[in-house]
């Protein structure tokens, strides 16, 4: 009935004011800060390592949830494509790794090493770099944009729409998107909603 | 064409389009597995499913991806549970309708950490009957109940087996577990509203199943997260209530509708012996027309509270008949069980509670007595053994469905008239309307524990997790009072340790309350309530490392912290 306890009422209004905060910034085009976080073969990765990259495909995932591990394979073959158009692809875990030893850095290797990840995994144990792109859910999927020496956020969501069936992909969300950018067209779908697993912000 | 015109016209229209795709294709009831014996492995882990074309949506489940399996459970075993977390979050298990000690019980206190194995273990005094476990973590049960964490609970017993009704599993006795669930453009369950667009039996959308010409029971659980049923058959025929939460009743009542309200269970006869091969027939929710309060009587399709399936009446399971197997059922018995219930004139003790706030329009939440449900106050303290009549009385806007742990019922009184025939046995749950008291009596025997408190509670989701909820603890007063002394120490070994970790007391007569282990990291690994201690704690799984292990004496209930080490 229309008696909701408080805590929705609450949620509400939070969603209403992150909602209204994200297309903000979409529309105001969000930047993002370079970063610089170890990879699973040992070896710091920063954005400006890259200087002839045009944009990035930065994916939040992690090792533990079942909807990231549908999209393993995904990851490689979008590296595949793009790393040769000058968009490569950046895996991000920022998953809690004291709930979840899944997630740890010597479990991250052995991820790696077994789906034969073509792209940097790296590893944010600090969970700022997940912090600063507001990353949700793994997979999260940002396609962002050097403009004018900034990291622009273009696209940010889901990889595609269809988790379980590859094949039964209608919309490549991020293929779209970084194939727009790449013909100096506007993105026309600039966010969706990821999903997958949250992820779990230390306090 | 008026505002409201165009409403209606839109509600026909949302509601013929949800007949005709409904009717466009069934899909075949998903039956659970069912695990056996005395010992449970429960593992519950974030998963997704399939429910509508497009993206999987985010579930999670118990062994498998939308509710977890049937356990069944013999009445006299001693069952034991391991509950191995992997969710994102922290939850409970709560083993609805069972007495048991409140240290098992799985309430919003038993808190499971991300990653933990929780083991408790009872002994099942409880009559055949038709249970449930899911999560009670306070403030977050509703989100979690929404994502599929449950399943069945089924006791055998020795009077249920001499009985000449259907019990044999998916076969003429089948599990229906109603619920009802909203997605969002990406497939993803939404609860912005309590109530689903879409109807879910036992998870299965447009649900049919094939059955045998013949009595078949039907086991119902309520698992909603705010509507209530008001069940029956599309030809209106007469079925058979032959049991209730706890048990079965003396003798069948016959019905041509039952109301069940979330949480509650009710075991049904249905005879199909006279409808021919080849036949159909719909068990449907007759939900529409129904009185103010009733959850899910609101007329409204969108919004906080709305849904297509909203004061409505819907389809829950399209049943086609089958040939009669082997050993079929073909006659209704005239008597059950002999239950031996208790009067008003038993019970010694007599206490009253109101539901009251919930005000319009402003947010607030429902309680009992003007009281918010707090984890560290206790409301209630009874005494164990004592025979209790607890009154709740809802003079407020909207209807309840009460719940109390540990214990089953008696209904002795409604205020809006006699206490309905197919509620007449044993319960745990019932249906609070607007403007009605409701009496029962009940025995709070077995298990006193002043350090663990049961609950009681509104089952409808949001409710309790808004609050509408209390706790009492049962006490034995000729019990030894917890005394001030400090425990009696122990000692841990090996340490290092490999397969095994032994515990010694240095008094013999000290016993462990709870054990928890945690790593260096401070993640729980281990909850142990009252472990049985002599076999050791298996520990070959451990990661090598550091451990420590706390362990609450059940004296005292003071607690002792030991390091270990596992190599």
């Amino acid at each position: 009935m229309i008696y909701k306890y408080s805590r929705h009422s609450g949620l509400f209004l939070l969603l209403i004011i992150t909602t209204s905060l994200l297309s903000f910034n979409v529309t105001g085009d969000r930047h993002v800060n370079d970063f610089s976080l170890k990879n699973v073969n040992g070896k710091l990765v920063s954005l400006k390592d890259y200087p002839k990259a045009k944009g990035f495909i930065i994916v939040f995932t992690c090792n533990h949830c079942p909807f990231a591990k549908l999209y393993f394979p995904r990851l490689n073959e979008l590296n595949r494509e793009y790393l040769a158009a000058d968009v490569p692809l950046i895996a991000v875990s920022s998953s809690d790794t004291v709930v979840y030893e899944d997630d740890t850095y010597p479990k991250m290797k052995e991820k790696a090493k077994k789906e034969k990840f073509g792209f940097p995994y790296l590893f944010d144990e600090q969970q700022a770099v997940a912090k600063n792109f507001s990353a949700q859910k793994t997979p999260h999927a940002f396609v962002i944009w050097k403009e004018q020496g900034k990291y622009v956020i273009k696209y940010s969501g889901a990889i595609d729409d269809n988790g379980a069936n590859p094949e039964k992909v209608k919309n490549h969300y991020v293929a779209n998107a970084v194939d727009a950018l790449l013909n100096g067209k506007e993105v026309s779908e600039k966010e969706t909603k990821s999903i997958g697993c949250q992820v779990n912000f230390r306090k | 064409m008026s505002y409201s015109r165009i409403k209606l016209f839109t509600c026909i229209a949302c509601l013929c389009l949800l007949f005709f795709t409904s009717n466009a294709q069934y899909n075949n009831l998903h039956i659970p597995d069912t695990i056996s014996g005395t010992t449970f492995n429960l593992n519950i882990k974030d998963t997704f499913m399939q429910f509508l074309p497009g993206n999987q949506t985010i579930t999670a489940g118990i062994n498998g991806d939308f509710w977890g399996p049937t356990l069944i459970f013999r009445k006299g075993d001693t069952v034991h549970m391991n509950v191995h977390s992997y969710l994102n979050d922290s939850t409970t298990l709560h083993w609805h309708g069972m007495h048991l000690p409140a240290v098992m019980d799985g309430g919003p206190h038993q808190v499971i950490p991300p990653g933990t194995i929780w083991q408790p273990y009872w002994l099942v005094t409880n009559n055949a009957a038709t249970f449930w476990y899911h999560p009670h973590l306070h403030k977050m049960t509703e989100d979690q109940i929404a994502k599929g964490i449950g399943g069945f609970i089924i006791i055998r017993d020795a009077e249920e087996a001499a009985l000449a009704i259907p019990r044999t599993y998916s076969v003429d006795d089948i599990p229906l577990v109603l619920s009802s669930r909203s997605f969002d453009a990406s497939n993803a369950f939404t609860t912005t509203s309590p109530y689903g667009d879409y109807m879910l039996t036992n998870g299965t959308m447009n649900a049919q199943v094939g059955l045998p010409k013949q009595y078949v029971r039907l086991r119902i659980l309520n698992a909603e997260l705010e509507r209530g049923y008001n069940l029956g058959f599309s030809d209106n025929r007469t079925f058979y209530v032959i049991g209730n939460d706890g048990g079965l009743l003396d003798a069948p009542v016959a019905v041509t509708r039952v109301p069940l309200l979330i949480g509650e269970r009710v075991e049904l006869l249905v005879n199909l012996g006279g409808d021919a091969v080849g036949d159909s027939i719909n068990l449907v929710a007759y939900n529409s027309s129904q009185p103010f309060g009733f959850p899910g009587s609101e007329p409204s399709s969108t919004g906080p509270f709305g849904s297509l399936l909203n004061n409505v009446d819907f389809k829950v399971l399209h049943i086609n008949v089958t040939a009669a197997t082997a050993n079929a059922i073909t006659a209704l018995p005239s008597k059950l069980v002999s239950n031996t219930y208790l009067t008003a004139a038993d019970a010694t003790v007599t206490r009253s509670m109101n539901v009251t706030d919930g005000t319009p329009g402003t947010g607030i939440p429902f309680y009992f007595d003007h009281t918010p449900f707090d984890l560290g106050t206790i409301n209630k303290t009874v005494n164990l053994n004592a025979i209790e009549q607890w009154t709740v009385t809802n003079s407020n806007v909207f209807g309840h469905s009460f719940h109390i742990h540990d214990i089953q019922f008696k209904i002795i009184s409604r205020s809006s008239g006699a206490v309905n025939a197919y509620e007449s046995g044993w319960k745990d749950t019932y249906y609070l309307p607007v403007n009605e008291s409701v009496t029962f009596v009940a025995k709070f025997s077995d298990y006193a524990d002043a350090t663990h408190p049961f609950m009681y509670h509104c089952h409808v989701a949001p409710h309790e997790d808004g609050g509408m909820m209390g706790q009492f603890v049962v006490t034995d007063p000729a019990g030894i009072a917890a005394t001030q002394k400090d425990p009696a120490d122990f000692t841990l070994y090996p340490n290092p340790a490999t397969d095994r970790l032994y515990i010694s007391f240095s008094d013999p007569t000290m016993t462990a309350y709870y054990v928890r282990i945690t790593n260096a990291v401070g993640r729980t690994i281990y909850m142990l309530p009252r472990p049985q201690l002599a076999g050791g704690i298996d520990m070959s799984h451990f990661a090598f490392g550091v451990y420590f292990l706390q362990l609450t004496d059940e004296k005292t209930k003071k607690t002792i912290t030991k390091k270990f080490i596992k190599e």
